[in-house]
């Protein structure tokens, strides 16, 4: 039975997988990128469809607003080669493509025959008022408060990862450090020699003549 | 009653996160380049840890955080043991780490943050903790691995690490959400009892579990999900090595068992068939692939995923045994690992790595008491008696055997045989070829305390496993609450 | 009963952790603490089972598992302790030498650069020999069973670079590999037909099997019969029973201290042990106990007669406790397992008293064990002439010592057994008592009287310079002119401690042990065996026998192998001599010991050099190593080159593994459902 909502379905379901495949196939980096936003808008297009309102905001924009266009900034100062990353890519695709298809006509099968056709567990039905925006929040911190926590740690993780791993300390680079500027005192910087009126030949007679020769020199 | 003591069964996890935290925190006001302060904390909270873990040891089996955080025996005594194997890790590593600058502060935090998410991952009882666990886990070790940034093998192997891991999550994933579909749920019990009581889509199951036992597949390092397992413990430095080979394996055990056992134990019949793939294909792959290695890190990859497809012949059984034994092989792997790579890491010194089969030649001469532990550690990996390890396989044969899986214990024996050809051949360079070099093993007196005990407790355990073997026979029975 | 259970555990523990301080720890120790350790712990050991001993006679007996060691199917395997009567006698004999032994060995070995090795291996025998007699099933028996000969065969090899100390102890070991085959079969039969390891159930189902036959296809062997001879087997190795013998001597290249605590007083009665504690097995079957009888009968006397010709003074007593543990395996043959039980009990004190005295006596001659090269010690060293004269007597059966009441019980349960091997039998333990009075007093007469033979400068390096250290520069034999002197105190104080039970105990232990009620259940004797009951009707207490003694057969048989010992060897000296010459086949057969050794030197030893040099030329060299070993071997290392390559270190190859991975469960799990 075809409702306007299943159209709807595998229209953006279509979508996600043709730009997921572009995502792979695409020449210019930045066009991929750009498919993958693709991907997640119409990703979002389904969330909505499921009612997941917030989710599928929050998918927009986090993901197509933050993550994608950092994303992009990286790929468009990176300068990246993808005809070097992409060698063998053609070699090999017939292989995977056949893989590929075979896998995909095999999860059809498993999945699309006999009298599996309606699946899984019943789908809950909510009443016009439902908002999934306050549901979610509200098991967020109740029932799932462990996993919300998890993933609070698991970010923490990222953070200390990210660090450790960019954070080097360059002895040889130069580095401003204004704490020890301001605290700097003028004994630090300034020294007061105090130079007798008349120097003496013996004692001044080296400096005199180094000079002397780097003279010469130039 | 309080909402702390409400956590009452979780206390060991929170001390360990508060304590990640003051750590780093800590960390950055301790002077000095050998971080001994740091060092003695990390320590402290594992010593905390266990204390606590034993202290709120509670018989039974206990849910917290509305069923998705479970207590039981089980999960005591695999997280007690990977408080251990963390201890011991430390203590053989850190002065292999000092010589090469990776002893920080963040390592040592990322080491504790693994080590949470190991214990989220034996304790989870709903996917999505399992998963978070896995993840909190996966990223600590892909950082840790990186964190060699001047060597291009170390970078290239965390690269590799978190790719296919990525790819393995998806997997694992996908399959969840498909047994999700099936069930309309995550928590592992009510998985279970859906399944029994009967869902509309079976083919839908199965299908999901395709996937999962894929995912754990990648975990554990099985054949044809194997393929990471010799590049990142090769290109690793050795103390990460020695990190990813050995307490994880303790998580990815409980993993399968929270899984495989208390969620899908009515598609037995599905995933042992799986498994045993997997299994036959790891033992053949794994020892066979493993002779033809010169470099002794890689070597031990290949021996892990053999162990692992052995392990795998413990739990597929599908019987209490079967998972006690499968359990016993899993401490008894990590202890034999934690020896193994021990015994490079004390051989390594500042700019020397001694990870090459050829480093081994002639060690008798260098250090009998070294050497002799090295022999009573490969003796155990290759099964012979005495020590443990020969315990360790008998177990889980013998419940392969119970089972009925004859054609399996055979094919798992030869391939066995196979493999003590390579432990063997450590023994032979040992004993009867001269030494390469005649350089001083230095060795700081905690890590070669560490390692006669390790050694020795090889033995020990062989001789009297006993009582390791009811623990685990135990654990298992009271934790999965599966009928005798 | 946990405090009990404890304590139990203390007594094989003990002795362990010695062994294990001694042997891992000595160099640090050094040698002052090694020995004050291990001496300690066995004396803990002893002391222990003193009180386990009150513990038992106030009637208190426990029979349970210590430590289960592994379940396989429905058998497991545990360790476990039976502590009843005969249990707790063999703890004290066991401690109580092994304590003596320990403190011996501080003179005996005072220079031997394998000090702390040494008394780690006799702290870790003791631990050995402990858990064997504690075991309460099989497999224990069967662990203490190696453990002991493991160390055994250590310690005959002790002094590891000597030749002929290698020989014996391959000797020994292969010797005892035919004999613990024999009790593995046992074992294994045990365990197929009861299905348990566990004694007390073995004991109480056998009575099911009688009429069984062994489930051996091809032969219809009665079952018990077969369980029996081929637990007997394994004591034959071990309790060096003919023709399985040939070890016992050759082990006398060991240290004297462990000839006297192994190959005299502990391990080698462990056979009998054995079999008394298999009673009830034993009981079942008169074929086993008639094979048993005249395996012992023969063992008693033809074993004796080698003792005559001896010239080395340990080997001398080796012989004589060949000769003895025939006697004690005849008694078992007569169902008077008591009396054997008994007569292990004494001769564990005389006979390592005798052999500490000789060591004694080999430490004054600095290492020389020529019985020829010695003579007149008596002044020299009065407590080792003293001692040894008591022991001597208590091994001849002298009325009043404790080698009397132990042997004559056994020549008169002999007298009383049904067995139809039994007159073979009675007339060889008879004939024996003169032969071991003969050889004994030869060799006593020879050490401690007439002329002084030593010192003169006869070093022709003929005799077994058994105990001599390979060190060229440690001389051995006195030099001329010098004289031997008495032991230090370490040596004399356990001569001393062991004379008194070689005198008292068969006293003070016979009623008790023999008549009254002493083992209880520990030991079952069948309706028609009761041999016992009737010696009873004529025993009228320990005095009485030993005065009514004084008229019997087997005193005027010692008598007069002492007399006669005393009149070739004291009095003409000139008639050994002229016996060898006129008997030189008789000699001759005795001087090579029966042909034993040549024979199985010849037919066990080559033939299985033999057969070695054929399966190893053809089957080993072209069929196992040609095509399966090298073959396979070549196969998985190409198999192993090729999987190698496929590591190609590209990721999208290993995620293309994956892919294929889950491909491949896919199909297996739709499609072949």
């Amino acid at each position: 039975m075809m409702t306007i909502e299943t159209i709807v379905f595998y229209l953006f379901a279509a979508l996600s997988v043709f730009a997921g495949l572009r995502v792979i196939t695409a020449r210019n980096p930045v066009h991929a990128a750009l498919f993958l936003v693709l991907a997640f808008f119409s990703m979002a297009g389904i969330w909505l469809l499921l009612e997941a309102e917030f989710l599928a905001i929050t998918l927009v924009l986090v993901y197509v607003g933050a993550v994608m266009v950092l994303f992009l900034f990286v790929v468009m100062m990176l300068d990246v080669d993808l005809v070097q990353l992409r060698e063998g890519f053609w070699r090999w695709f017939p292989i995977g493509a056949l893989l590929a298809a075979v896998m995909v006509g095999e999860m059809i099968w498993v999945l699309g025959n006999r009298q599996t056709a309606e699946t899984g567990a019943e789908v809950i039905k909510h009443a016009a008022d439902y908002s999934n925006t306050k549901e979610l929040g509200r098991l967020i911190y109740t029932d799932y408060v462990y996993p919300f926590e998890l993933a609070a740690v698991l970010l923490l993780v990222a953070i200390v990862a990210a660090i450790a791993l960019t954070l080097r300390q360059r002895r040889t680079a130069k580095r401003q450090d204004v704490a020890q500027q301001v605290a700097v005192k003028r004994n630090d910087r300034v020294r007061l020699v105090s130079m007798p009126a008349s120097a003496r030949v013996s004692t001044q007679a080296q400096p005199d003549e180094a000079a002397a020769s780097d003279q010469q020199k130039h | 009653m309080s909402f702390l003591s409400t956590l009452y069964s979780a206390y060991a996890e929170i001390f360990l996160l508060v304590m990640v935290s003051v750590i780093l925190i800590a960390d950055l006001f301790t002077a000095g380049r050998t971080k001994t302060v740091t060092y003695l904390l990390v320590q402290v909270t594992l010593l905390g840890c266990s204390l606590i873990t034993v202290a709120t040891h509670r018989d039974g089996i206990d849910h917290l955080f509305h069923h998705m955080f479970v207590d039981d025996l089980m999960s005591d005594v695999l997280k007690l043991l990977s408080y251990m194997a963390i201890s011991m890790m430390l203590v053989y590593s850190r002065s292999y780490l000092l010589a090469r600058g990776l002893f920080s502060g963040e390592f040592l935090a990322l080491v504790l943050f693994s080590l949470l998410g190991m214990m989220v991952m034996i304790s989870a009882s709903n996917f999505i903790t399992l998963y978070l666990g896995l993840e909190l886990l996966s990223l600590s070790l892909y950082a840790i691995v990186a964190l060699q940034r001047d060597s291009a093998i170390a970078t290239e192997a965390a690269m590799k690490y978190f790719i296919l891991g990525a790819l393995a999550s998806g997997l694992l994933l996908y399959g969840m959400s498909m047994l999700y579909g099936a069930t309309g749920t995550l928590d592992v019990n009510a998985v279970s009892s859906a399944i029994q009581h009967g869902v509309p889509n079976k083919a839908l199951l199965v299908f999901g579990l395709v996937f999962v036992v894929a995912g754990l597949a990648f975990k554990l390092g099985v054949v044809p999900f194997h393929m990471w397992v010799p590049d990142v413990y090769h290109g690793a430095p050795t103390a990460m090595t020695m990190l990813i080979g050995t307490a994880p394996k303790l998580a990815a055990f409980a993993f399968v068992m929270r899984i495989l056992v208390e969620a899908l134990q009515p598609l037995m019949v599905h995933w042992s068939g799986m498994l045993a793939i997997l299994a036959v294909l790891s033992m053949a792959l794994g020892n066979i692939s493993a002779i033809a290695q010169t470099n002794l890190k890689r070597m031990f990859a290949y021996s892990t995923i053999a162990h692992m497809g052995f392990l795998l012949v413990g739990v597929l059984s599908g019987s209490n045994e079967g998972y006690g034994s499968a359990m016993f092989y899993a401490v008894v792997y990590v202890i034999m690992s934690l020896g193994g790579f021990g015994m490079i890491l004390l051989m390594s010194r500042e700019g020397f790595e001694a990870d090459k089969l050829s480093d081994f030649k002639g060690l008798n001469q260098r250090s009998p008491w070294l050497a002799f532990m090295m022999l009573l550690l490969m003796f155990s990996m290759a099964g012979v008696p005495p020590t443990v390890g020969f315990y360790a396989k008998f177990a889980v044969l013998n419940a392969a055997v119970q089972a009925g899986h004859i054609p399996l214990v055979i094919l798992a024996v030869l391939f066995s045989l196979i493999g003590a050809f390579y432990y063997l051949r450590i023994v032979k360079l040992m004993y009867f070829d001269a030494p390469e070099s005649h350089e001083r093993i230095y060795m700081q007196p905690d890590s070669s305390l560490l390692i006669s005990l390790n050694g020795l407790g090889v033995l020990i355990l062989g001789i009297l496993p006993g009582t390791l073997m009811s623990v685990c026979a135990v654990s298992v029975q009271q934790s999965l609450l599966l009928p005798h | 009963m946990s405090h009990m259970q404890n304590l139990y555990l203390l007594v094989p523990l003990a002795p362990l952790l010695g062994a294990i301080a001694a042997g891992l720890f000595g160099n640090i120790l050094g040698r002052k603490w090694s020995h004050r350790i291990t001496i300690a712990l066995v004396a803990v050991s002893f002391a222990a089972s003193v009180a386990i001993f009150k513990d038992v006679m106030a009637g208190h007996q426990f029979n349970g598992t210590v430590y289960k060691w592994m379940t396989s199917g429905d058998a497991s395997f545990e360790v476990g302790f039976l502590i009843d009567r005969l249990t707790v006698m063999m703890m004290l004999v066991v401690t109580f030498v092994s304590l003596m032994v320990h403190i011996y060995t501080i003179g005996y070995m005072e220079e031997d650069p394998g000090y702390q090795r040494f008394f780690s291996y006799i702290s870790l025998f003791t631990f050995s020999m402990l858990m064997l007699v504690m075991a309460n099933n099989f497999m224990q028996l069967f662990f203490g069973w190696e453990a002991v000969g493991l160390v055994s065969y250590l310690l005959i090899g002790f002094w590891f670079k000597r030749e002929t100390a290698i020989y014996a102890n391959l000797k020994a070991f292969l010797v005892n590999r035919v004999g613990d085959f024999g009790f593995l079969l046992g074992i294994a039969l045990i365990l197929m037909v009861f299905g348990t390891l566990d004694y007390a159930a073995v004991f109480a189902n056998a009575g099911r099997y009688v009429n069984d036959f062994a489930p051996i296809p091809g032969v219809s062997w009665n079952l018990i019969t077969a369980i029996c001879i081929l637990l007997f087997i394994g004591a034959m190795g071990k309790s060096a029973q003919f023709p399985l013998h040939v070890w016992l001597p050759d082990s006398m290249e060991g240290p004297t201290p462990i000839s006297a605590l192994i190959h005299a007083a502990t391990m080698v009665t462990a056979g009998i042990f054995m079999v008394a504690r298999m009673s009830p097995l034993f009981e079942l079957s008169e074929t086993a106990l008639s094979f048993v009888m005249i395996i012992g009968a023969i063992t008693a006397l033809f074993m004796g007669f080698l003792g005559i010709i001896q010239n080395d003074i340990k080997r001398v007593v080796a012989y004589s406790t060949l000769s003895q543990l025939g006697y004690m395996t005849v008694a078992l043959g007569a169902s008077a397992y008591s009396v054997a039980v008994f007569h292990l009990m004494t001769h564990a004190f005389f006979k390592a008293l005798l052999f500490l005295a000789a060591g004694s006596v080999i430490m004054a001659m600095h290492h020389d064990q020529d019985i020829r090269n010695m003579g007149g010690l008596r002044k020299y060293m009065p407590i080792t002439w003293i001692t040894s004269l008591i022991g001597s007597l208590a091994l001849i059966g002298t009325p009043f010592f404790s080698g009397f009441y132990s042997k004559d019980s056994i020549i008169e349960a002999v007298e009383y057994s049904h067995l139809p091997v039994s007159g073979i039998a009675y007339a060889a333990v008879l004939a024996g008592v003169f032969v071991t009075a003969f050889y004994s007093f030869r060799m006593y007469f020879l050490v401690f009287h007439g002329e002084e033979r030593f010192g003169k400068d006869h070093h022709d390096h003929q005799g077994d310079h058994d105990d001599e250290e390979v060190a060229s520069d440690h001389h051995h034999g006195l030099a001329p002119g010098q004289k031997p002197h008495e032991s230090p105190w370490v040596v004399t104080v356990p001569l001393i401690l062991l004379a008194v039970p070689s005198v008292l105990i068969g006293l003070v232990a016979i009623e008790p042990m023999l008549f009254g009620n002493y083992f209880l259940d520990a030991i079952y004797v069948g309706e028609n065996h009761r041999v016992l009951d009737e010696m009873h009707e004529e025993f009228h207490g320990a005095i009485a026998m030993a005065l009514h003694s004084f008229i019997s057969l087997p005193f005027m048989f010692a008598l007069a192998g002492v007399v006669s010992a005393w009149y070739f060897y004291m009095k003409k000296p000139s008639i050994p001599a002229a016996i060898k010459q006129r008997f030189t086949g008789v000699y001759t057969l005795l001087d090579n010991k029966y042909y034993f050794d040549i024979f199985n030197d010849w037919f066990f030893a080559g033939g299985a050099r033999g057969t070695s040099r054929f399966l190893w030329k053809f089957g080993d060299v072209h069929l196992i190593d040609g095509v399966m070993v090298n073959g396979t071997a070549k196969l998985v290392g190409r198999f192993s080159g090729v999987l190698r390559k496929a590591q190609t270190g590209y990721v999208y190859h290993y995620a293309f593994a994956m892919i294929t991975g889950v491909f491949v469960l896919l199909t297996v799990r739709t499609w072949f459902e």
